[in-house]
């Protein structure tokens, strides 16, 4: 047993917070104040590019590999700093985004070298999304209703996405169909429609309560057309791939991610909070001290649950019930201390421009994306007492 | 980092449960019953060697730290927690003495029952070489000796105070009894406000730990009873309001867990540990706010029976935490550390982030 963090990690942290502290909060701040995502010609995307973000880590065939592997844990812990400075911001970032492990992992070699090549060096800013979630399906995935149906050597899709990041400005959304939504998942297929195609669009910025740093979108798919050769993964891969759910069902690397970001929130919630009541001499109440002392021990608790999660992926063990767990025991903490550090600044926090404030507007959204917390709590049920699904 | 203990400690808990599978938990009611161990369990306790766990080597315990303790008390726990506190002859009143700078020769022979208790637990003081005070319950009715731990300072007593037995609300298998010390001379005085705050968060892991294992014995217990059990055309398990409780209690359970882990690496590790082991026990007594009524819960009307051992682990986990100043005490005291620090928060890891 050992707590301790690994120099070459606290490194990374450490340059990390300097960005954070530097540049990412104040952008997130300004994004939030001008109730706006982050435009696409703002400086803050050509410095992500500049720090060496915004690309993929995928190399063609024969090109040396891009970087050393980071394993899960440290990954937990950057992305977890990460959001304490801005989660927003964090996710506007330029890149390949969602999709890219979906690309790397299920593509052609053919889809690959087309759509990930540009986020090897990219020339400007570049993003790419994952359009998933529709207006009558959440959480229930095997509901989508974007309809995909042969037509000579391509694809004819049909339907509405929404909440979906950055789809406005991506090069290329990996759009979720179905051929027949009587059939549920089994029936499913992603399909990469470029930008511009005819059919795909208006999109309408969402207006949102928190994380307004990035932009969500939704769209409609009218008679879009598709090449076949923009089936992920080709036809092939379909009928011989049956063994892919039940591998990918024993382990989650996801929910941890965002039970990290949650507990980046709730941090920066409660140095808020303690800030605060230093400033303003209330650190000689028990009342105070006993609410500082529940938050923080609530996100001690809540990070290691999202470590144990992280380590278990790592050691390649099945992880579903502990990064379920995470999921939403961090999403909850976040939630229960920005709420609580909004009650020990008071009437203060009702201003509306207290940094407080925001981060009880952002941190909801930790209990809903990635599944909800009650999404976990029936995944963690099926392992615990069997729930049927 | 590593969250999980390593084979050696695993294969040492792994005996602890064992023992406490075989020989505690069949006999958790008679023992209750009893308000005493029978002699047959503590031979066998003897035997395998968890009695030393965390002796010094020179002392010819294992020399062991606090890891070691609270994934065997985890164990022992789930067994019966009041057994688990009879059988540790010296339990956490060991700590004073190894924490503040106590001479480990003079550590009570093995066998014998050493009792600590702190100024938490009731009106206590040392002063001029004399204890008085009166704590009305501690869950024994026999020791030898006791340590003292006040403040700054701790002493050891041998003589000059009774306990009356009690009913006692719950751990009876380690006895019950109100202690009253009055006059009693104080021995081996020790003085060491570091040492003292160690011993302390030493002693917040030994009780935190031992809940860890009632309320696991209680999460265990009522899912599997949860699975079986039939209303409405299906397990009760299967109706979403008692899975998601259920669900519920094994996180609080799984995140407390890795509380006490944390805090105790820190003590093996020499770090400072007093806040974590608050936060720790704290966390578990909270933990178990749920677990213990909701594990009554799911069993219905037969959860508030003596037949199942669910009512039990409500009624001890209660009791055991309110030992050594429970959930206030522990607030106050990693809440006012954790208030005074103007370093950016440590969280948990071994180094501040």
């Amino acid at each position: 047993m050992d707590f301790k963090l690994d120099s070459d990690t606290r490194d990374s942290l450490d340059a990390l917070r300097s960005w954070g502290r530097d540049v990412v909060r104040p952008v997130g701040l300004e994004a939030d104040r001008e109730a706006r995502p982050i435009p696409v010609g703002h400086r803050y995307f050509d410095q992500c590019l500049e720090r060496g973000d915004g690309r993929t880590h995928w190399r063609p065939a024969g090109a040396p590999s891009s970087r050393k592997r980071t394993s899960t844990f440290t990954r937990l812990l950057l992305s977890e700093e990460f959001a304490y400075w801005d989660r927003a911001v964090m996710i506007a970032n330029p890149g390949p985004g969602l999709p890219e492990l979906s690309v790397i992992g299920g593509g052609t070699e053919e889809q690959k070298e087309r759509f990930l090549l540009p986020f090897v060096d990219p020339d400007r800013p570049r993003w790419a999304c994952f359009a998933m979630t529709e207006p009558g399906a959440g959480s229930d995935a095997a509901a989508i209703a974007t309809r995909a149906e042969k037509d000579g050597d391509g694809w004819i899709l049909n339907g509405a996405k929404c909440f979906i990041g950055s789809a406005s400005r991506s090069d290329w959304i990996l759009v979720q169909a179905t051929l027949d939504v009587s059939k549920g998942r089994a029936a499913q297929r992603a399909f990469f429609v470029e930008q511009g195609a005819e059919g795909l669009g208006p999109f309408k910025i969402e207006k949102k309560m928190g994380l307004k740093a990035y932009e969500s979108s939704s769209f409609t798919l009218e008679n879009v057309r598709v090449p076949a050769a923009n089936l992920l993964g080709g036809e092939e891969r379909y009928g011989k791939k049956a063994g892919f759910k039940t591998a990918m069902s024993t382990f989650n690397a996801g929910r941890p991610v965002i039970a990290a970001n949650a507990v980046g929130i709730a941090r920066a919630a409660l140095d808020e909070t303690i800030r605060f009541a230093r400033k303003n001499d209330l650190l000689g109440r028990a009342r105070v001290r006993d609410r500082i002392e529940t938050i923080s021990r609530k996100i001690r608790m809540a990070r290691l649950v999202c470590l144990r999660a992280g380590q278990l992926a790592d050691e390649a063990r099945p992880n579903i019930i502990e990064a379920s767990m995470s999921k939403a025991m961090a999403a909850q903490v976040a939630q229960e201390a920005t709420s609580a550090g909004l009650e020990l600044v008071g009437v203060t926090g009702g201003r509306g421009d207290y940094l407080i404030e925001k981060l009880y507007r952002d941190a909801k959204a930790m209990d809903i994306v990635e599944g909800t917390g009650q999404i976990q709590r029936m995944i963690i049920s099926r392992s615990l007492v069997g729930l049927p699904r | 980092m590593d969250l999980k203990p390593d084979e050696d400690l695993q294969l040492i808990s792994e005996t602890a449960r064992r023992f406490g599978e075989e020989m505690l938990a069949p006999k958790m009611r008679e023992a209750e019953a009893a308000g005493r161990v029978d002699d047959e369990t503590r031979q066998a306790f003897r035997e395998i060697g968890l009695a030393g766990l965390e002796w010094p080597e020179e002392a010819d315990g294992a020399g062991l730290g606090s890891v070691a303790r609270v994934l065997v008390n985890e164990e022992l726990g789930a067994a019966d927690a009041g057994a688990a506190l009879a059988l540790d002859g010296t339990g956490p009143a060991l700590y004073p003495i190894l924490e503040m700078g106590g001479d480990v020769a003079k550590l009570p022979s093995e066998g014998q029952r050493v009792l600590l208790v702190s100024e938490f637990d009731g009106d206590l003081g040392i002063d001029q070489e004399r204890v008085n005070g009166t704590i009305p319950w501690v869950p024994a009715s026999e020791v030898d000796s006791i340590v003292v731990l006040a403040g700054d300072r701790a002493a050891t007593i041998r003589s000059g105070f009774t306990i009356d037995p009690l009913r006692g609300a719950g751990l009876r298998a380690a006895g019950a009894g109100e202690l009253r010390i009055v006059d009693a001379q104080a021995h081996d005085l020790l003085e060491d406000p570091a040492g003292a705050a160690r011993a302390r968060a030493r002693a917040r892991l030994y009780v935190a730990s031992l809940l860890l294992g009632i309320m696991r014995a209680a999460c265990d217990f009522s899912r599997e009873y949860a699975k079986e059990r039939k209303a409405f055309g299906k397990p009760i398990g299967h109706h979403q309001a008692l899975a998601f409780l259920i669900t519920d209690m094994q996180m609080a359970l799984d995140g407390s867990r890795l509380l006490v882990h944390d805090a105790a690496w820190r003590v093996d590790s020499g770090l400072p540990c007093e806040s974590t082991a608050a936060s720790a026990l704290a966390e578990c007594i909270e933990a178990s706010r749920l677990i213990g009524p909701s594990g009554v819960q799911i069993l219905g009307g037969h959860g508030f029976m003596a037949d199942y051992p669910v009512e039990k682990y409500m009624r001890e986990s209660r009791a055991l935490g309110l030992l050594f100043g429970g959930f206030d005490a522990a607030v106050e005291e990693a809440g006012r550390q954790v208030c005074q620090s103007d370093a950016p928060l440590e969280l948990g890891l071994g180094e501040a982030v």
